[in-house]
């Protein structure tokens, strides 16, 4: 990318006498020669005694508001920046790291790992997927809110027939095969 | 417009595959980019082929380089699980990881998996089982710089922080743990450096 450059000579000579001009005047003020006369007060008043009163004024008001100005002194604060030695001797001290857990089994059922105190992750989430579908049968077996009947409810799979156990009871029919964790009374 | 210019004069110097002999480095006095460009140094190292192996040489294990960047996380506190899997058997670490409660387990394991399907897939890698974390890093990523409300109309500037996580698997139960230094050792060590003191510059 071309620059034009004009040659900067001539403003830049007026520019350097501008300051060079400005530069006099404040150091020697007297002797520019005459052009601009030396600074001079140009009228004399008695000025009130006001310094003696705003040195008491001041002290004054120092001491009337000490406890906010001095609770603020003395706050905690850090002293020295923490070197990054130091910061990684906390950040890494062993407390802080993760422990490795040995409480992990496999579960017997489908094999995926669980925790030894707790329900395996993934048979759990089937049977939260059954639970829904079977609510969402009741559901719409009653039809609306506030119909749930006052007896007990059954859930049967294909080829299932209701026994004698199951005889005043709400029955509920899955078009499926029945889960192995399901067990039937 | 310089950097790039390098860059493209030097593109020919740094071909694809480069052999892993030792005696080829790379021109370090020379910077060929600039700090805002990505550095995409880990995802080359998958590139690297080694010379084919003398029929008497020990079978070189296959190492496997995977990286996840820009992840939306603190790379301080990404440091700790990769902390925690450093040295482990790649099972051991999914598991370690599945039972975390970090935002970071969740993208670590991911990785982890990734880098075990390209492990068997496209790097010769008998059993997927076989391979232990020798190296897990983080990175720090683009950082933002956003303003946070306070009470009073004050506000200050918080920092939306990014971090990249490195992974290198190799094929091979993973090394024994190294046995933590007794006193004895140091001692046996103290007495080693007496012994080594000699006079120089005589006879």
């Amino acid at each position: 990318m071309a620059v034009l450059v004009r040659s900067p000579l001539p403003r830049l000579r007026a520019l350097l006498q501008r300051c060079w001009g400005r530069l006099e005047r404040s150091l020697w003020p007297g002797v520019f020669g005459g052009q601009n006369p030396p600074w001079g007060p140009a009228l004399a008043v008695q000025g009130l005694a006001l310094v003696p009163q705003g040195i008491n004024d001041a002290g004054e008001s120092s001491a009337e508001a000490p406890s906010l100005l001095e609770s603020i002194v003395w706050m905690a604060a850090p002293k020295q920046r923490r070197t990054i030695e130091v910061n990684r001797c906390r950040r890494r001290h062993p407390t802080k790291l993760i422990e490795i857990k040995r409480n992990i089994d496999v579960c017997p059922e489908c094999g995926n790992l669980k925790q030894k105190h707790v329900l395996c992750g993934y048979c759990y989430a089937k049977v939260k997927e059954e639970t829904r579908l079977i609510r969402m049968e009741i559901h719409r077996k009653e039809g609306g809110p506030f119909n749930v009947p006052a007896v007990e409810t059954v859930v049967l799979y294909e080829g299932e027939k209701p026994t004698e156990k199951d005889e005043g009871k709400r029955i509920i029919e899955r078009a499926r095969k029945r889960p192995s964790w399901f067990v039937q009374n | 417009s310089g950097a790039a210019w390098a860059r493209g004069l030097l593109s020919w110097a740094q071909p694809e595959r480069w052999l892993a002999s030792g005696s080829l480095l790379p021109l370090s006095c020379i910077h060929t980019s600039t700090s805002l460009q990505k550095s995409m140094k880990w995802e080359k190292k998958n590139r690297i082929v080694y010379p084919p192996q003398l029929p008497g040489e020990p079978r070189r294990p296959a190492e496997i380089y995977h990286c996840r960047r820009e992840i939306k996380y603190s790379k301080d506190k990404m440091w700790y699980l990769a902390k925690l899997i450093k040295g482990l058997s790649i099972d051991q670490a999914l598991a370690q990881l599945e039972f975390s409660d970090k935002k970071g387990a969740k993208v670590i394991r991911e990785v982890l998996l990734e880098a075990q399907e390209m492990a068997v897939r496209k790097h010769n890698v008998e059993f997927k089982s076989n391979l232990h974390i020798a190296e897990s890093q983080t990175g720090r990523g683009r950082y933002v710089k956003r303003v946070r409300c306070h009470g009073k109309g004050m506000f200050g500037m918080m920092k939306i922080s990014r971090c990249h996580y490195f992974v290198k698997l190799v094929e091979g139960p993973p090394p024994p743990p190294e046995p933590p230094r007794t006193g004895f050792d140091q001692a046996k060590e103290y007495v080693q450096q007496l012994r080594n003191r000699t006079l120089v510059h005589t006879l």
